[in-house]
């Protein structure tokens, strides 16, 4: 997990303070479509000119902050609009501005460091990357779909259940992209020899750890926060 | 990857002494997620799950209870078991754990030995990383970078598929890289195999 020096985030503290501590928070508000703009706010009036439930802000917050979630989550249905607007912009975030911005770094170093290693590094990545997409896009195709019918109370059809959603299947998807993101790290920090490209080459790991740190928040929303309350919601939804 | 967030299970019933603990380690500067617990089975969950690395245990919570304190202890070596002593405990059921805080100590000690915990952890995995691959970890590296599985491996080295996967998991442990197209860059960026030689064969 990317490294903070946070502080455990409550709902009297100053958002913008909170923000110069740790500017990941910045992405976190994207992600939630909040205006940055956040004059002498608290948290709280912060959730509130945002129509954000105050406690799902808190968590998604802390886990910036570096703090896992805890298992006693009193979310609700109406939690999940904001979760899935969250995870559907941060796909955004991925595919429309980080795999553009390694990817023309990459470019820019074959330029500078013209061997064979690194053209290597730009094939991993794009390998890589598309495995990323994939499954992206599986969400995009049939778990956030499958979410929304959930949300709207639409009847669900009994062979369309969570277990589509798979989350065995999808733990090993993920820890297949962490691995190889961690293989990109180790080998252009540790391995493949400089050639001029110093500023260049810090520039790609400061991107690849951001896209990282991102990912694995997202993966923790995933497992931690979003199937459980789906679970949730399925349940009580059966015996009603 | 070095942790340095310490999740902390706390099996404590006084709320006080539970809150000092939590409000002497949130000003250390480093940063713990306390999970505070009821029961002994709770941080038995916890374990089983991987959530926790470290249980600070009022050893009251404990007696009566050793056989089942031993058994989780043994089942989880990589956690560690601090005491956190208030009343008078007899030595025996003291020993049983890696080490002890006392209610007296500054919080400054407090913080700092179980910061300690932390960081002989971390330099062990700094050790590891500095070794060099053996000359039969380098053959079976090879063999990977060509696209061999396992059992090939195996055959064509005359050992077996147990000897490879232990030495597979030595080079990615060494190396810090999993996959087999990051330890085919490693391969060629050490010199382990000529470029040429992975062109012709793609």
């Amino acid at each position: 997990m990317y490294q903070t020096k946070g502080n455990f985030i409550r709902p009297e503290m100053k958002i913008s303070s909170l923000i110069f501590e740790n500017p990941n928070l910045l992405l976190l508000m994207e992600h939630l479509e909040m205006d940055f703009i956040v004059h002498e706010k608290t948290v709280k009036q912060l959730c509130n000119t945002n129509n954000i439930n105050e406690e799902l802000f808190l968590i998604l917050a802390n886990l910036y902050n570096g703090f896992q979630p805890t298992e006693h989550q009193n979310l609700t249905r109406e939690d999940l609009n904001t979760i899935i607007k969250f995870l559907r912009n941060s796909h955004n975030y991925y595919e429309n501005e980080k795999y553009p911005e390694i990817r023309s770094f990459l470019n820019q170093l074959y330029l500078q460091n013209n061997s064979a290693e690194i053209q290597l590094i730009e094939k991993f990545f794009d390998e890589y990357f598309n495995e990323v997409k994939e499954h992206l896009h599986y969400e995009n195709r049939v778990a956030f779909p499958y979410f929304n019918r959930l949300l709207n109370k639409v009847q669900v059809s009994t062979n369309e259940k969570i277990e589509e959603y798979s989350v065995n299947e999808y733990q090993e998807h993920h820890t297949d992209i962490e691995f190889k993101l961690n293989d990109l790290k180790e080998l252009l920090l540790k391995h493949v020899p400089v050639k001029n490209d110093r500023v260049l080459r810090r520039k790609i790991i400061a991107s690849l750890c951001e896209l990282e740190n991102d990912l694995n928040i997202h993966s923790t929303i995933e497992e931690t926060i979003l199937i459980p309350l789906v679970s949730k919601i399925e349940i009580s939804d059966k015996t009603n | 990857m070095i942790r340095q967030i310490k999740n902390i299970a706390v099996l404590e019933p006084s709320q006080i002494v539970f809150e000092g603990f939590s409000c002497i380690l949130s000003k250390s500067g480093q940063q713990f997620h306390l999970l505070r617990t009821d029961d002994l089975s709770e941080i038995n969950n916890l374990a089983e799950h991987g959530k926790i690395e470290l249980a600070v245990i009022n050893p009251s919570q404990i007696q009566n209870r050793n056989k089942e304190f031993f058994a989780i202890k043994k089942n989880h070596p990589a956690i560690v078991w601090v005491a956190l002593v208030y009343n008078f405990f007899d030595q025996q059921l003291l020993s049983m754990f890696d080490k002890t805080i006392n209610i007296t100590e500054q919080g400054d000690s407090i913080a700092e030995k179980i910061k300690n915990i932390g960081n002989s952890e971390i330099h062990n995995s700094f050790d590891t990383e500095h070794e060099q691959l053996s000359e039969r970890e380098i053959d079976v590296l090879k063999l990977i970078v060509k696209g061999l599985a396992n059992k090939e491996i195996a055959d064509s080295l005359n050992i077996s598929i147990h000897t490879v996967i232990s030495h597979r998991k030595n080079i990615s442990q060494k190396t810090g890289i999993k996959s087999q197209s990051g330890l085919t860059i490693y391969a060629i960026s050490n010199k382990i195999i000529l470029l040429e030689d992975y062109s012709k064969q793609n």
